[in-house]
C-alpha cells in the first residue's frame, strides 16, 4: 500500500495544479514609433499663391492594403519651399515621426531624385546613388554638425513638363558625414511620385 | 469521450500491474552483476575485488571483467570495488539498476574511478536510436554554443543568425520541432524565432545525448525531430573528499576568455555540487574583415544538493544562465535596395577596422532561471520518479531604431513555465517491462510593456496534460517495444493587432501518438534497432499571429491573411480562428533504423530515416506590398505535406592502440510533396574524416591529438533565386515577379561547398590538462547556407584556442 500512499497526494497535486490559475492580461497598448504610413509633401510658393500638397497614405501600415499616392502638380517657373510631414496613423494612432527625425537630425538625411529638366534650380537629376552626394539639391536646414537634413528644401520649376520625383530618407546612426550617400545606412523612406509642372 | 476512455485504460493498466511485486530481500534472493574495466583503455580487469560493505559478501571478476553477486538480503548497499594499482571506488548501489559498469583509474592517473549504472538508454526507450557525446568529447568543446557542440554528433546540424546565435537542427528539424531536456526539465523558451537560440550553457553539462528516433510517445509534442538530453554532473555519494574541476580557455578569434569552476562532494547520505562559468568574447573576425558587433557575454551558475535515504533519492537544484549576444551590425537593412547593396558589397556595412568588445544594437539579452526538485523512490521491484521544474525565461531584443527607442527593447518577453513529470517504472509482468507516466505543463507568457512597438506575439497561458505508457518485451529473436500517448492542450491567447485592437482566443488541442519498435542483437558485436512512431505539434504563436516586418521579411501568420478576390493573398482586418480558418495539427510519422557493429577494432553505425510530416507549417511567398520604404515581398504561413529522408553514418577504425580513424557523413533530402517544391534553408550534406592519436609519450601521462577535415556540400535542393533588384525592377515595370503561389524563392543562390580543417592536442600531466585547438586552420572564407548572415558576411576565420584544466 506504500505505493498508494505516495500516488494519491501526487494525483491530488496534479488535479489542483491542472485546474488552477489562468490570468487574463492583455498586452498593453504600445505607442508605435517605428511605422511610417503617411507622408505629406507641402510645396509653398515663395512669392505667395496656392499651397500644393501631395499625400502618400498606406492605411493599414504593415498590412497588404494598397497605398494611395497623390500626384504633385506645380506651377511652371515658380520657386517653392518643400516641407514634409511623416506620420503613423494606423488604427487610432496619430504619431508625428517628423519630430523624431528632427531630434535625431544628425543621423538622418533626405536625398532627392528627379527627371532632368523639371527644375531650373536645382539642375541635373538629384543626389541619389553612389558618388552623387554633392549633386545639386537646395537644402534649407542643417543638423548640429552643419550637415544638410532635407526636411526643408527649395525648388524652382522650369517650363511645363512631367516626370518622376523620388525621395529617399536614410537613417545613418553614427555614420552621417559629408560624404555619406544613399548607399549608407537604412532606408526609412523610398518613394517615387508622379510630378506635373504646368 | 475519447479522452475519458484513454484515462480509463491507463488506470486499468495501473491497477493490473500494481500489487504484483515480489520482494527479493525477504528471502535473500537479491542479485546483480556488472563489469569492471580500465578507465583509460577500456580493457576488462580480471580478479578485481567487489565487496558489499558491512557484510562478508564479496567476489572477484572473471577474465572478462565480469562479476555476479547473489543471495543478497537487501536491495541497496554500499559496494567497494578495488584492484591493486588502481583507485578504489565506493558506490551506493540499488537493485533497480540491474548492471554496474565500473571504470577503474590507475593510481597515478588524473582520471577518477567511476561507476556507470545500467546500460539503459538515456530516453528510457529500448528501440530509440541515441548518440552520445562522452565527457571527454564534451570537455573539448565546452565553451561553444549548444548547437555547435551538437554538430559533433552525426545528423545534427545548426541554424544560425551569426556565430553566437545557434540553434540545433536534428534531421532537418529545429525550434519547437525538437525538444531539449536539460537536467530532466524540458527547456521552455521563445522557440518560435529562428534567431532565438536555446538559453543553455553546455559547461553546466557532463554528457549530452541526442535521441534521433521516435520518442514523442515519451516526451510529447515538440519531440518530432528528436530530443537533446543534457545531464549535469552527477552528485555521487561517498566521494571521500572534495572533487572539482577548474578550467580556463582563451581564443584568438574574438579574443575570447572563458573560465569555469565545478565543486562537488558526497557523504554517506547526501551530496552537493556548485558550478560557475563565464565567458567574454568580442567581435569575431572573418578572414578579410572584422564582424563588427558580434561579441558575446555569458554568465552561468548552478547549485544542487542530493539526499539519499534507503529507497528514496531526492535532488534539488537551481541554475541561472544569462547571455548578451551581439548581432552583426551590417545585417540591418531598410529595404530591398539596401539588401541588394549589402549582398553585392565585399564587406558588410558598418565594419570597423578595429577589434572591440562592445556590444551595441542589434543585440539580444536573455536570462533563464530554473529551479528543479526531483525524486526517485524504489519499491521492491519498481520505481516512482517525479520531477517538478519552474523556469523563468526572459528575452529582450534591441534593434537599430530612432531616437530614444534604441534603449528600449523591440521584443521584451517573460515566459514562466511550471512542469511536473511523474513516471512509474513498473515491475515486470509476463516479460513486459516498461513505464507509465504523466506530464503536466503550465505556461504564462507576458509581453513586458514599454517597447514602443506593437507586440510581435500575444500574451498567452498554456496548459498541457499528457499520459503515456511504453512497454517492451524480449521475444524469441528480438525485443519488441510499443507505446501510446495522449495529450490535451489548452491555450488562452490575448494579443493586439497592428492598430492596437485587442483579440482574444481560446485554443484546445488533443492528440494520440504511438510507437512500435524492435531491438535485436545480431551476432556477438552487432545491434539493430528500428522504430516507427508518430508525433504531433500544435502551431505556435508566431505561425498563427505574426503580422508585418521581422528582420528583412514581412510575414503574416496563418490567421492574419485570407484569399482576396482574384486569388491574391491579403491581410485580414480581423484575426481568424479555428472556426473560420481551421488549422490542423502538424503530424509526423518517422521511421528510423540504426545498425551498430562494435568490436575492439571497428565501430560502425548506420542510421537511415524517413519522416513524413502532414500539415507541415512553413512560409511561402504571398506577393509584394508597397510600403513607405518601397516594395517588399511578403510571406504567409501555410500548411503543406513534407517528406524528409536521410542517412547518418560513422565508422571508427582502431589501427592500433595509438591511432584511430573516423569517417562520418550525413545526407538529408527534403521535399514539399504537395506542391512538388523545395523549402528554403534545408541543412547541408556533410562528410568528414578524423585521425586520432592517443599515447603516453614524452614523459606526459597522456597525449591526445586529432586532426579533422570536413567537407560541407552546396545545397542543390534549393528553390530558385529572385534577387532584390529583380523584384524592384519588376515593380517599376508594372510586372510583379512574385505572386501568390507555391513557387518558393530565395534572395541569393546557395553558397558553394567548403572544406574546413580543425585540429587539437591535449596533454595530461598528473591533474593538469593543457590543450590547444584550432578551428578553420586554412582560414577559409566561406558562407554557410543555414546561417541567416550569409547575405551579408563570411563566417568566422581561423580560431586558435588554448585551454588549461585542473581536476582534483
Amino acid at each position: 500500500m506504500k505505493f498508494l500512499r505516495i500516488t494519491i497526494p501526487v494525483l491530488l497535486l496534479f488535479t489542483v495544479l491542472f485546474t488552477s490559475c489562468s490570468d487574463d492580461d492583455v498586452p498593453e497598448a504600445e505607442n508605435e514609433e517605428e511605422v511610417i504610413n503617411k507622408i505629406t509633401l507641402t510645396f509653398t510658393p515663395a512669392q505667395g499663391g496656392d499651397v500644393v500638397t501631395a499625400t502618400y497614405l498606406d492605411p493599414d501600415g504593415e498590412g497588404t492594403e494598397p497605398a494611395t499616392q497623390e500626384d504633385i502638380v506645380l506651377q511652371a517657373n515658380t520657386e517653392y519651399e518643400l516641407t514634409m510631414s511623416l506620420k503613423n496613423t494606423v488604427g487610432d494612432e496619430n504619431e508625428e515621426i517628423t519630430d523624431e527625425i528632427n531630434e535625431e537630425s544628425d543621423a538622418h538625411m533626405f536625398f532627392f531624385g528627379f527627371t532632368e529638366g523639371l527644375f531650373t534650380d536645382p539642375q541635373g537629376t538629384g543626389n541619389i546613388g553612389a558618388g552623387n552626394r554633392n549633386n545639386d539639391v537646395n537644402y534649407e536646414d542643417v543638423d548640429v554638425n552643419a550637415l544638410p537634413v532635407g526636411l526643408i528644401t527649395s525648388w524652382t520649376t522650369g517650363d511645363a513638363a512631367s516626370g518622376d520625383f523620388r525621395i529617399v530618407l536614410k537613417h545613418q546612426p553614427n555614420l552621417k558625414s559629408q560624404s555619406t550617400t544613399t548607399e549608407d545606412g537604412l532606408s526609412d523612406v523610398d518613394l517615387t511620385w508622379n510630378i506635373e509642372v504646368e | 469521450m475519447k479522452k475519458l476512455g484513454l484515462i480509463l485504460i491507463f488506470s486499468l493498466l495501473l491497477c493490473t500491474v500494481y500489487g504484483q511485486n515480489k520482494d527479493c530481500a525477504a528471502d535473500c534472493s537479491c542479485s546483480f552483476d556488472g563489469v569492471i574495466t580500465d578507465a583509460q583503455t577500456g580493457e576488462p580487469l580480471a580478479y578485481a575485488s567487489v565487496q558489499v560493505e558491512g557484510t562478508e559478501k564479496g567476489t572477484l571478476t572473471d577474465e572478462n571483467g565480469h562479476f555476479v553477486l547473489e543471495k543478497l538480503c537487501a536491495q541497496e548497499f554500499d559496494i567497494l570495488v578495488s584492484y591493486v594499482g588502481y583507485k578504489s571506488v565506493v558506490h551506493h548501489h540499488d537493485l533497480f539498476h540491474k548492471h554496474m559498469n565500473v571504470q577503474l583509474a590507475e593510481d597515478d592517473m588524473i582520471l577518477e574511478s567511476v561507476v556507470v549504472e545500467g546500460d539503459k538508454q538515456q530516453s528510457g526507450l529500448t528501440t530509440a536510436a541515441e548518440s552520445k557525446l562522452s565527457k571527454k568529447e564534451l570537455d573539448l568543446v565546452k565553451n561553444e554554443s549548444l548547437g555547435d557542440v551538437l554538430t559533433n554528433i552525426t545528423g545534427v546540424s545548426t541554424m544560425k543568425a551569426g556565430a553566437n546565435i545557434v540553434k540545433p537542427v536534428i534531421h532537418g528539424l529545429y525550434g519547437n520541432r525538437i525538444l531539449i531536456i536539460n537536467n530532466g526539465i524540458r527547456h521552455e523558451a521563445q522557440t518560435w524565432g529562428s534567431d532565438h537560440a536555446p538559453e543553455i550553457d553546455v559547461s553546466q553539462s557532463e554528457n549530452v545525448t541526442v535521441v534521433k528516433g521516435a520518442s514523442a510517445v515519451k516526451y510529447g509534442p515538440d519531440a518530432m525531430g528528436g530530443v537533446v538530453i543534457l545531464d549535469p554532473p552527477k552528485m555521487e555519494l561517498l566521494t571521500g573528499h572534495l572533487h572539482g574541476e577548474a578550467g580556463v580557455e582563451a581564443g584568438s578569434n574574438g579574443r575570447s576568455l572563458s573560465g569555469n569552476l565545478l565543486l562537488q562532494e558526497g557523504y554517506k547520505k547526501w551530496a552537493w555540487m556548485a558550478q560557475i562559468s563565464g565567458r567574454q568574447q568580442g567581435d569575431m573576425k572573418a578572414p578579410d574583415y572584422y564582424l563588427t558587433n558580434t561579441g558575446a557575454r555569458n554568465l552561468s551558475y548552478m547549485a544542487g544538493t542530493r539526499y539519499h535515504h534507503k529507497k528514496l533519492d531526492l535532488e534539488l537544484s537551481y541554475s541561472h544562465v544569462e547571455q548578451e549576444l551581439g548581432v552583426l551590425r551590417g545585417s540591418v537593412v531598410g529595404n530591398l535596395a539596401d539588401l541588394a547593396l549589402a549582398m553585392e558589397s565585399d564587406e558588410p556595412a558598418y565594419t570597423n577596422d578595429d577589434f572591440s568588445y562592445d556590444i551595441n544594437n542589434p543585440r539580444q539579452e536573455v536570462q533563464h532561471d530554473v529551479v528543479t526538485a526531483k525524486g526517485e523512490y524504489n519499491f521492491s521491484n519498481s520505481m516512482l520518479k517525479f520531477e517538478y521544474g519552474f523556469q523563468a525565461n526572459r528575452r529582450k531584443e534591441f534593434d537599430v531604431r530612432r531616437s530614444n527607442n534604441n534603449e528600449l527593447p523591440s521584443i521584451d518577453l517573460e515566459l514562466f513555465t511550471h512542469t511536473l513529470d511523474v513516471e512509474w517504472l513498473h515491475p515486470e509482468i509476463n516479460g513486459w517491462d516498461g513505464s507509465i507516466g504523466g506530464q503536466w505543463l503550465y505556461q504564462d507568457n507576458n509581453n513586458v510593456p514599454g517597447t514602443n512597438t506593437v507586440q510581435f506575439v500575444p500574451n498567452y497561458n498554456n496548459s498541457r496534460f499528457g499520459l503515456y505508457i511504453t512497454e517492451s518485451k524480449p521475444l524469441d529473436h528480438f525485443t519488441l517495444e510499443v507505446g501510446v500517448r495522449y495529450d490535451y492542450q489548452q491555450a488562452n491567447v490575448r494579443g493586439r493587432g497592428n492598430d492596437n485592437s485587442i483579440y482574444r482566443q481560446d485554443l484546445t488541442y488533443n492528440s494520440v501518438t504511438g510507437l512500435i519498435g524492435i531491438s535485436k542483437e545480431l551476432g556477438q558485436y552487432g545491434h539493430f534497432r528500428t522504430s516507427i512512431g508518430s508525433a504531433w505539434r500544435p502551431s505556435n504563436v508566431a505561425e498563427l499571429y505574426s503580422f508585418g516586418k521581422h528582420e528583412n521579411e514581412v510575414e503574416y501568420g496563418f490567421w492574419r491573411w485570407e484569399i482576396k478576390s482574384a486569388g491574391a493573398v491579403g491581410t485580414r482586418d480581423d484575426v481568424a480562428d479555428q472556426d473560420s480558418k481551421p488549422i490542423d495539427n502538424e503530424t509526423s510519422i518517422k521511421w528510423l533504423a540504426t545498425y551498430n557493429y562494435k568490436t575492439s577494432r571497428h565501430d560502425l553505425e548506420i542510421t537511415p530515416y524517413v519522416n513524413y510530416i502532414g500539415n507541415y507549417i512553413y512560409t511561402r511567398p504571398g506577393g509584394i506590398i508597397s510600403t513607405v520604404r518601397g516594395p517588399f515581398p511578403y510571406f504567409v504561413y501555410d500548411q503543406t505535406n513534407a517528406l524528409f529522408y536521410g542517412l547518418d553514418a560513422s565508422y571508427i577504425h582502431h589501427h592500433n592502440k595509438t591511432f584511430s580513424s573516423q569517417v562520418r557523413g550525413a545526407y538529408l533530402y527534403v521535399r514539399d510533396v504537395s506542391s512538388d517544391a523545395y523549402f528554403v534553408g534545408i541543412p547541408l550534406n556533410k562528410v568528414g574524416y578524423k585521425l586520432n592519436f592517443e599515447k603516453s609519450i614524452l614523459g606526459f601521462d597522456n597525449v591526445n591529438a586529432s586532426i579533422e577535415g570536413n567537407y560541407i556540400f552546396k545545397q542543390y535542393n534549393a528553390p530558385k533565386v529572385i534577387s532584390p533588384t529583380e523584384i524592384i525592377e519588376g515593380e517599376e515595370a508594372g510586372t510583379p515577379v512574385i505572386e501568390n503561389s507555391n513557387d518558393r524563392f530565395d534572395f541569393a543562390a546557395a553558397p558553394d561547398g567548403y572544406f574546413l580543417l580543425d585540429a587539437q592536442v591535449n596533454v595530461t600531466m598528473g591533474k593538469l590538462i593543457l590543450g590547444l585547438r584550432g578551428k578553420n586552420l586554412f582560414n577559409t572564407s566561406y558562407r554557410d547556407y543555414t546561417n541567416s548572415m550569409r547575405y551579408y558576411a563570411d563566417d568566422p576565420g581561423i580560431n586558435v584556442l588554448f585551454s588549461a584544466k585542473y581536476k582534483f
